[in-house]
């Protein structure tokens, strides 16, 4: 190869001088939105009133493989994180074998049996104490995609991001119904999913929680599927969901209280189980990895973040940026 | 799946194929036509990847034409049809409706359609698109990425040294076969 150096014109000179400055303004922060007239600019909903944040972080921890996904906590308080085609397992005093599943896990549910429920796209596997695999539930359509798995001592339903339907099966995987389809005869456009977000919790009270991203909302459904009330509105403010399709994930808290995780402004918040708004766990300002990957990104679908909730209440969010899992406890009150 | 875009270079079958499977993700008719002659003597044309697009809005200001050969193209199969949707609303609009002050387009250039209850259908006027990418990064920022940038060959004049690969901070512009000059994202939910 010559050592001499390639000529370049006057013009290139410039252009590589604007392609620099441009570079630099498209870093994280307000010199890209303040130089580009046609900025799509929401930071002005970036920062979070510090009298709304009523938790704080108590450690963090980074996952030890790359595209983490989901996570769930399961019995002793083992955190599982599906990132890639594993479930990577740890507690407080060391990591546990991972489990493989050798396809990407899309979904992750632990119920008091010590099974761990897995989502595969588009099949449910659950695997023993011993780490061995068997497969529950094949869907039969090539469009479903499982993105949210709730598991309770006889039934599962498997939220079907790819379909919008949740999947009531008992745990052979006969099918037992559908919640959340679309009813024309009941005039009900059932759930909106414009991306693979579709989440589905089991509460306390016996109800199912899903969120219905497509219409801002959390939806409470009977088992066996009758809607029986919804809260949630759409706004970028705090109290709300932003962006077209919002939110993503939804974790319980042992009295009920619901918490909720958003992409696009990334943010974590606690309800009470009617949908009172009660604080922000952690605002956008805490992800800025992850917001500027999903602002510069070619869509969202790998952002965003993921919740669970372990036997003490405290909240661990799961950063699908980075792979970061931050665990948070309830501010001491002054 | 995950969103990405067709590697495979194409044969002439295919390239007309894929110019009609364009024509109708944008409603635009005659490009074909106009395409042809123009593309016979070369053998490749300028394009974005979508997936390394940066929504910079240099393709705005950048083209050497008056008003950018870059557009942007919504694909229709992978759109989720939303009501509140981030390319056509400003972040926190006052209403869903079409009044201007709620519209993020500066040139009013994405036609708004009720499909039924929620879904509504959103189409690129290209006549009024400038390129500024601000849609594409709503669209990007919350959504899936329907909406994205492409050059389109009916006004591109294909320069030797195009000025807005040159401004482009990803890198995301680059030659292409001409027999495959779009780069269209096929991903699925």
């Amino acid at each position: 190869m010559s050592d001499v150096p390639t000529p370049h014109s006057r013009r290139q000179f410039f252009g590589k001088l604007a392609q620099g400055a441009v570079a630099f303004g498209a870093a994280p922060g307000a010199v890209f939105s303040a130089t580009n007239p046609f900025a799509y600019d929401v930071s002005r909903f970036g920062r979070t009133d510090p009298a709304m944040i009523g938790w704080e972080e108590i450690s963090r921890r980074t996952t030890p493989l790359p595209e983490a996904r989901r996570i769930a906590i399961g019995a002793g308080n083992i955190v599982h994180v599906a990132a890639g085609s594993e479930i990577v397992r740890w507690k407080t005093d060391g990591a546990l074998p991972s489990l493989k599943a050798g396809a990407m896990v899309t979904c992750l549910a632990l119920p008091r049996d010590e099974l761990v429920f897995a989502g595969l796209r588009d099949r449910i596997v659950s695997f023993d104490t011993e780490g061995r695999a068997r497969v529950i539930w094949q869907a039969e359509n090539d469009g479903s995609w499982f993105s949210g798995l709730a598991v309770s001592e006889h039934d599962i339903w498997i939220a079907d991001s790819g379909l919008r339907v949740i999947w009531h099966c008992d745990r052979a995987g006969k099918v037992l119904g559908r919640v959340g389809q679309k009813d024309r005869e009941r005039d009900r456009a059932g759930l909106v999913v414009p991306s693979p977000f579709l989440d589905v919790r089991l509460h306390p009270d016996g109800l199912l929680r899903v969120n219905n991203p497509g219409r801002h909302r959390v939806e409470a459904y009977t088992p066996e599927g009758d809607l029986e009330f919804t809260w949630g509105k759409p706004t970028a403010a705090v109290p709300g969901f932003c962006g077209c399709c919002n939110p993503i994930a939804l974790a319980i808290l042992p009295d009920g209280r619901i918490v909720t995780a958003e992409k696009g402004l990334p943010r974590v918040k606690v309800y009470a189980s009617d949908g009172t708004f009660e604080s922000v766990v952690a605002g956008t300002e805490t992800f800025a990895e992850n917001v500027r990957r999903c602002g510069n990104a070619s869509d969202c679908t790998r952002g965003g973040l993921d919740v669970a909730v372990d036997s003490e209440g405290r909240i661990h969010i799961l950063d699908r940026v980075t792979g970061e899992v931050r665990v948070m406890r309830p501010k001491a009150r002054a | 799946m995950k969103p990405g875009v067709d590697p495979e270079p194409r044969g002439r079958r295919h390239f007309l194929r894929g110019g009609a499977r364009l024509m109708a993700l944008t409603g635009l008719a005659g490009v074909a036509g106009r395409l042809a002659p123009r593309t016979s003597a070369q053998t490749s044309v300028w394009q974005i990847d979508p997936l390394k697009c940066v929504h910079c809005s240099n393709c705005a200001t950048e083209c050497v034409l008056k008003q950018s050969a870059v557009k942007c193209v919504h694909a229709f199969a992978m759109c989720g049809y939303c009501e509140l949707c981030t390319g056509y609303f400003e972040p926190e609009p006052n209403a869903l409706t079409t009044a201007a002050e709620n519209q993020l387009c500066p040139t009013n250039a994405i036609k708004r359609t009720y499909v039924e209850d929620p879904y509504y259908e959103y189409e690129i006027d290209e006549a009024l698109c400038i390129g500024c990418a601000k849609c594409v990064e709503g669209c990007s920022r919350f959504g899936n990425g329907s909406m994205f940038l492409q050059i389109r060959h009916d006004r591109c004049l294909n320069c030797n040294e195009c000025a807005i690969a040159r401004s482009c901070p990803a890198e995301a512009i680059s030659r292409v076969p001409v027999g495959h000059p779009y780069r269209l994202k096929t991903g699925g939910h």
